[in-house]
């Protein structure tokens, strides 16, 4: 297999838009031409990051792009849609059989409406209430820390059997004594001498949004280094969270009391371990695992999301990669300067839903909540601009990648999330993603 | 070490004798050649109560070399064991010679060899024979033969309890390294839940660092883990064997030999093993979500509930009497998806009356559906469609077995059927459809009818075949299903074994009308785009089969005719089968309705059959008969009406006649036929001339005779005919019209 040279050139223009007062950006524009010897391993082209990408084209492709269809619609409550693609009709088909298991089906009463929802809570509004002296990022528990400055890989997780958060510690030794038992293939090992990884699983307090949210799970495990001083510091080999923040309410009320729902996982460390993990909890809490990634629309929320904490929190840039299907693959990376990302987003907020009777009342969208017109026309806003120097239009490519200062997300379910503030936000919305994925 | 144990004395050979004489007095009558059979026998048998007298009762340290007395008594108890097998008694006494070494180790492998029972083996032989190993004289070699022969005849033991009592002095011998692997097997096969000790444990786990991961060892552990799973850890190498190796040796065939001969058949050595699955072999696929998990039990992890309550994992039961015997107790297994694995726990599972436990089955159900089907998004074009075939079809199976389809199974293929192709895996996800269970009327066409109208217009001849007889299925199962779980009062049924839910008889009713008049819809205009293919017309008769009995057989006061696009289709069909099945239905539709009119005279009921119903019989009714029988089709005031003048233009002779049981196209074959048969000497065929009644009479015998058994039903129950009347019929329907 061949691999490709990959070209790369950056335009840099530093312009003053004439026409549009809002952007005076500093776009800095990468192409990554893929450009591949052997045509015949078109697709094999890889950027460090980029294999996942490449594997969800056949499927995912096409649901990033009816997704945005879907949202739209659902705004619109046109039901009409003429697409009929995979996603779109298979959500529009869960959200109707939600009334109808709901009432059919006698162990889910009143099943969750379960789609995307349509407008959010903005993190500053949270933080705003939450800590009124405005401490910013202080107030998170050593425990959320731990979250943080990692890329986490992304899991969704079907409601956890029998799972008991006074029983963490019996938990961690036999996960231990299991991983010991797989790493020995075909050894037995007595229960609850472990040796080599040592396993830590806590509680994440404060992670919790409603009643219904299950505290989260943190899990970690230490490898002991053979001639190690006694004192020296395990080397940390995997670790791991298990979370529910801001779950559905009514689809998590109406699961029995022994499920316990932590719809989402996030993994760092190898690969090997994660499987290991994932095979113990399957067979511990009879659950089962899948990929999470993150379609279009949610990393166009999470970019908004973002951009709209700068005025706390400054976001460093705004940077979203857009992958184009053409042969050879094309990539763009697209970064656009904080104040002006924060000056679009202002400009699409300010004649928003919320009237014209309160026009540029900066109070009244301290509730915090942001809809999807917004975020679209906010992307939109950066898609017509691309367009009118480039004359490239986005909008009909594929969104995989969003980062910032606070935090970067990519469409293989890859999560990294850098300031504590705006953690809960960025979950509620994941958990949503997850919540979206159970099979019931 | 404080067990005692039963020694047994020595068998009383003298009775034994003498019920050997007394068969011999009873056949002294018999033929001379029988007779010196027997005597030969006799002899035999004489010859091996006096070995086995001289084996009892030989002294220890008797010689062996040059000792004729003992080769001859060994080799008569040769012959009699290799043809016969030995008697308890018999092999009580020679264990007890071979153990206990009374001439030495040198006879004792060659006795051992020839130890083949008849019928059982005493325990109280077995437990002595133990003791003296555990005297510890006898050579490894022997011990091993020992333990081998016990193995053999492990089955045959009688009383195996008194085995389990002495399991601590055999699982002492495990650490004599040569011994180790057949004791392993023999306690494996001892080992109760009482038995697993974390000394034990500890004891294996020290065997299994001096010598390494040895299969017989991991077995061993690995039942422990079943019974113990919170004492020890394992995981087995993916590559083991499964089981022990035979260690049978010399016997085994032998013992089929003497069985054979014995009873004329051989008991299957087939262990009754829980789990049927086999390991998926390839190593290609990553993604197991198609993999049905193994039954393990849960790992106790609350200790305080583990043991005061006595519950027995499902993994440790593998026979139907034990799961009987056990209902009450038992406890799932750590993941529910492992009990589509087994039948036995498939039986269990109709038992389970536990709502988590089948929301738990169907998250894992759902998840699989919908990773492998649904979210593909890692490549799903390179999953081996075998094992997916193989999923489904263990899928169908279970759900065939349970009668009731799986409620993530319905609500993915809610999913699926908006992106099926409608050829992938065509007859797994007919299959899955067809057990949907009942779908509310008011979201039944948003969840079914859309999609599958969809894939029904744009899909081949067969998949419309195939989708009208999953339709079929599905409608037997609703009717099947009101018919089981409809309350006394009538009004209202459990729809599912599993849940509380309740649907009243009215929404059953629309559900089951809104589904025949979809199919209704689907087969007229299917009908209309294959040109009436009569296959198609086959299973779009099928299911009219079905709805025709609906108020007779299920007892559910609902009647829907068909469409026109399916009855004219079928009267005009070209082969007579098709006719005649028709009028099969309508015959049933008639006893239908006329029993629901009775009925309804009779008792006072919420729901009647609808008049219009009645209406359209009639109607029907009234137009086969003019058409097959009265020759006056397109007659004004039927339901099909043609100008005279278009006839006429049309330029067919007769043409009110040209559907009549004789010019039928579907009959017409069999007209020429009988006309032939009738005047074989005439030259021309006039097929008038059957018209006149005699001959007519004649003609229908000879069509009944042909195995048209709708037909003969249908005329015989509508039209009121005597040979001897002019050619006239009259329908007798009218009483039917309200």
């Amino acid at each position: 297999m061949c691999r490709c040279s990959v070209f790369c050139w950056k335009i840099c223009c530093y312009m003053r838009s004439s026409q549009t007062d809002f952007l005076r950006s500093v776009v800095v524009v990468s192409f990554l031409f893929h450009r591949v010897h052997n045509t015949s391993n078109a697709c094999d082209d890889d950027d460090d990051d980029d294999d996942d990408d490449d594997d969800d084209d056949g499927g995912g492709g096409d649901d990033d792009d009816d997704d945005d269809d879907d949202d739209d619609d659902a705004d619109d409550d046109n039901d009409d849609a003429a697409v009929l693609s995979g996603v779109l009709v298979q959500r529009r088909s869960r959200q109707s059989y939600r009334s109808y298991v709901g009432s059919h089906l006698g162990f889910t009463p009143g099943f969750p409406q379960r789609r995307l929802t349509t407008s959010r809570v903005a993190a500053r509004g949270r933080r705003g209430a939450r800590a009124p002296g405005g401490r910013g990022a202080a107030e998170a528990s050593p425990a959320q820390l731990a979250l943080l400055a990692r890329e986490w890989q992304l899991s969704y997780v079907t409601p956890l059997y029998r799972f008991r958060h006074d029983q963490l510690r019996s938990y961690a030794r036999q996960l231990g004594a299991f991983l010991a038992a797989e790493t020995r293939r075909g050894e037995a090992a007595e229960a609850g001498l472990e040796d080599g990884l040592k396993v830590s699983i806590t509680l994440v307090a404060g992670m919790a949004q409603t009643e219904e949210d299950a505290d989260a799970v943190f899990i970690q495990m230490h490898s002991k280094r053979q001639f190690a001083a006694p004192d020296d510091p395990h080397k940390l080999a995997w670790s791991g969270w298990l979370a529910c923040v801001g779950g559905d309410a009514d689809y998590l009320r109406s699961l029995p009391p022994d499920f316990v729902c932590l719809p989402l996982l996030g993994a760092s460390g190898a690969e090997g371990l994660t499987a290991l993990v994932k095979a113990w909890f399957r067979r511990t809490f009879d659950c089962c695992f899948g990929p999470l990634e993150i379609n279009s629309v949610n990393l166009q929320w999470l970019a908004a999301l973002w951009t709209d904490c700068h005025a706390q929190t400054s976001i460093q840039q705004l940077k979203l990669v857009w992958s184009l299907p053409v042969e050879p693959p094309l990539q763009v990376t697209y970064t656009v300067h904080p104040q002006d990302a924060w000056e679009l987003w202002e400009s699409v907020r300010q004649p928003g839903e919320r009237g014209e009777e309160d026009v540029g009342e900066e109070e009244g969208e301290e509730d915090g909540s942001i809809a999807i017109e917004e975020v679209a026309r906010f992307i939109k806003g950066l898609q017509s601009h691309f367009y009118r120097h480039f004359r490239v239009e986005l909008s009909a490519e594929r969104l995989t990648q969003v980062s910032t200062a606070l935090g970067a997300a990519k469409h293989s379910g890859r999560l990294k999330i850098s300031n504590s503030s705006y953690m809960i936000t960025t979950l509620t919305l994941l958990t949503e993603c997850a919540l979206l994925k159970m099979p019931i | 070490m404080a067990v005692t144990l039963h020694l047994p004395r020595p068998p009383d050979l003298n009775s034994s004798s003498s019920t050997d004489s007394s068969s011999l007095n009873r056949s002294v009558n018999r033929s001379v050649r029988v007779a010196e059979i027997v005597r030969r026998k006799t002899e035999a048998k004489d010859s091996l109560v006096a070995a086995l007298k001289y084996f009892a009762e030989v002294e220890a340290g008797t010689p062996v070399q040059g000792n004729d007395e003992l080769e001859r008594n060994l080799v008569s108890v040769e012959r009699v064991a290799y043809s016969k097998g030995l008697s308890p008694e018999a092999i009580s006494v020679m264990l007890e010679f071979a153990m206990s070494l009374r001439m030495g180790t040198s006879p004792c492998v060659r006795v051992l060899k020839c130890l083949l029972p008849t019928t059982v083996v005493p325990h109280q032989a077995v437990v002595r024979a133990v003791v003296w190993l555990c005297v510890g004289k006898l050579p490894i070699s022997t011990q091993v033969v020992f333990i081998k022969w016990v193995l053999t005849v492990f089955d045959m033991i009688d009383a195996k309890d008194h085995l389990r009592a002495i399991y601590g002095f055999l699982f002492s011998f495990v650490t004599e390294e040569n011994l180790c692997p057949y004791i392993c097997h023999l306690l494996y096969l001892l080992t109760r839940k009482e038995s697993v000790r974390l000394f034990r444990v500890r004891k294996l786990l020290e065997l299994q660092s001096k010598l390494g991961k040895q299969p017989f060892l991991l077995h061993l552990l690995s039942l422990y883990k079943v019974f113990c799973p919170e004492l020890v850890t394992l995981s087995l190498p993916s590559r083991m064997r499964a089981g022990f190796r035979n260690y049978n040796g010399p016997w085994k065939s032998a013992l089929i030999a003497i069985q054979k001969r014995n009873t004329g058949q051989v008991s299957s050595d087939l262990p009754l093993a829980l789990e049927t699955m086999e390991r998926s072999g390839s190593r290609k696929r990553k993604l197991g979500h198609m993999d049905l998990p193994a039954l393990t039990p849960v790992v106790q992890i609350q200790t305080q509930t583990s043991y005061n309550k006595a519950v027995v994992p499902l993994a440790h039961i593998n026979s139907f009497v034990k799961l009987l015997e056990n209902l009450h107790l038992i406890e799932l297994p750590a993941q529910m998806g492992s009990l589509l694995g087994s039948s036995l726990a498939l039986q269990y599972l109709d038992c389970v009356q536990d709502e988590s436990a089948f929301l738990r089955l169907n998250f894992w159900l759902g998840h699989a559906l919908h990773e492998e089907f649904l979210f593909c998004g890692h490549g799903g074009a390179s999953h081996s469609t075998d094992e997916v075939v193989k999923f489904l079809e263990r899928l169908l199976s279970s759900q065939h077995f349970l009668q009731e389809g799986f409620s993530s199974t319905e609500a993915f293929l809610y999913k699926f059927l908006n992106v099926w192709d409608g050829s992938l895996l065509r007859p797994q996800i007919l299959g899955l459809l067809s057990s949907i269970p009942v779908v509310p009327s008011s979201c039944i066409g948003r969840l079914l009818f859309e999609p599958l109208m969809q894939l029904f217009l744009t899909s081949t001849l067969f998949f419309k075949c195939g989708l009208i007889d999953s339709l079929n299925g599905m409608l037997v199962k609703w009717l099947t299903w009101h018919s089981v779980y409809a309350r006394e009062d009538g009004l209202d049924i459990s729809l599912n074994s599993h849940t509380s839910m309740n649907m009243s008889l009215s929404g059953f009713m629309h559900s089951v009308m809104e589904l025949v008049q979809f199919v209704g819809r689907l087969a007229s205009m299917g009908l209309q785009l294959e040109g009436c293919h009569s296959l198609l017309l086959s299973f779009v008769l099928d299911f009219y089969d079905t709805v025709c009995d609906m108020f007779r057989k299920y007892g559910l006061p609902l009647l829907v005719m068909p469409p026109v696009g399916v009855f004219y289709p079928a009267l005009f069909a070209t082969d007579s089968v098709s006719v005649d099945r028709l009028a099969q239905i309508m015959y049933r539709y008639k006893i239908n309705l006329t029993s629901a009119k009775k009925q309804e005279k009779q008792t006072e009921q919420a729901f009647h059959i609808s008049r219009q119903t009645y209406l359209e019989f009639n109607r029907y009714l009234v137009f086969m008969v003019n058409c097959l029988w009265n020759s006056k089709v397109f007659q004004p005031g039927t339901a099909v009406e043609l100008s005279e003048e278009l006839l006429l233009r049309s330029r067919v002779p007769q043409y009110k006649a040209s559907f009549d049981l004789i010019h039928h196209p579907a009959f017409l074959g069999h007209a020429v036929d009988f006309h032939r048969k009738c005047w074989p000497e005439k030259r021309e065929v006039d097929l008038n001339s059957i018209k006149p009644s005699k001959v007519w009479g004649w003609y229908l015998e000879y069509l009944f005779t042909q195995g048209f058994d709708g037909l003969k039903q249908f005329i015989q129950s509508n039209i009121s005919w005597r040979p001897s009347s002019a050619s006239g019929a009259k329908t007798t329907d009218t009483d039917l019209e309200k």
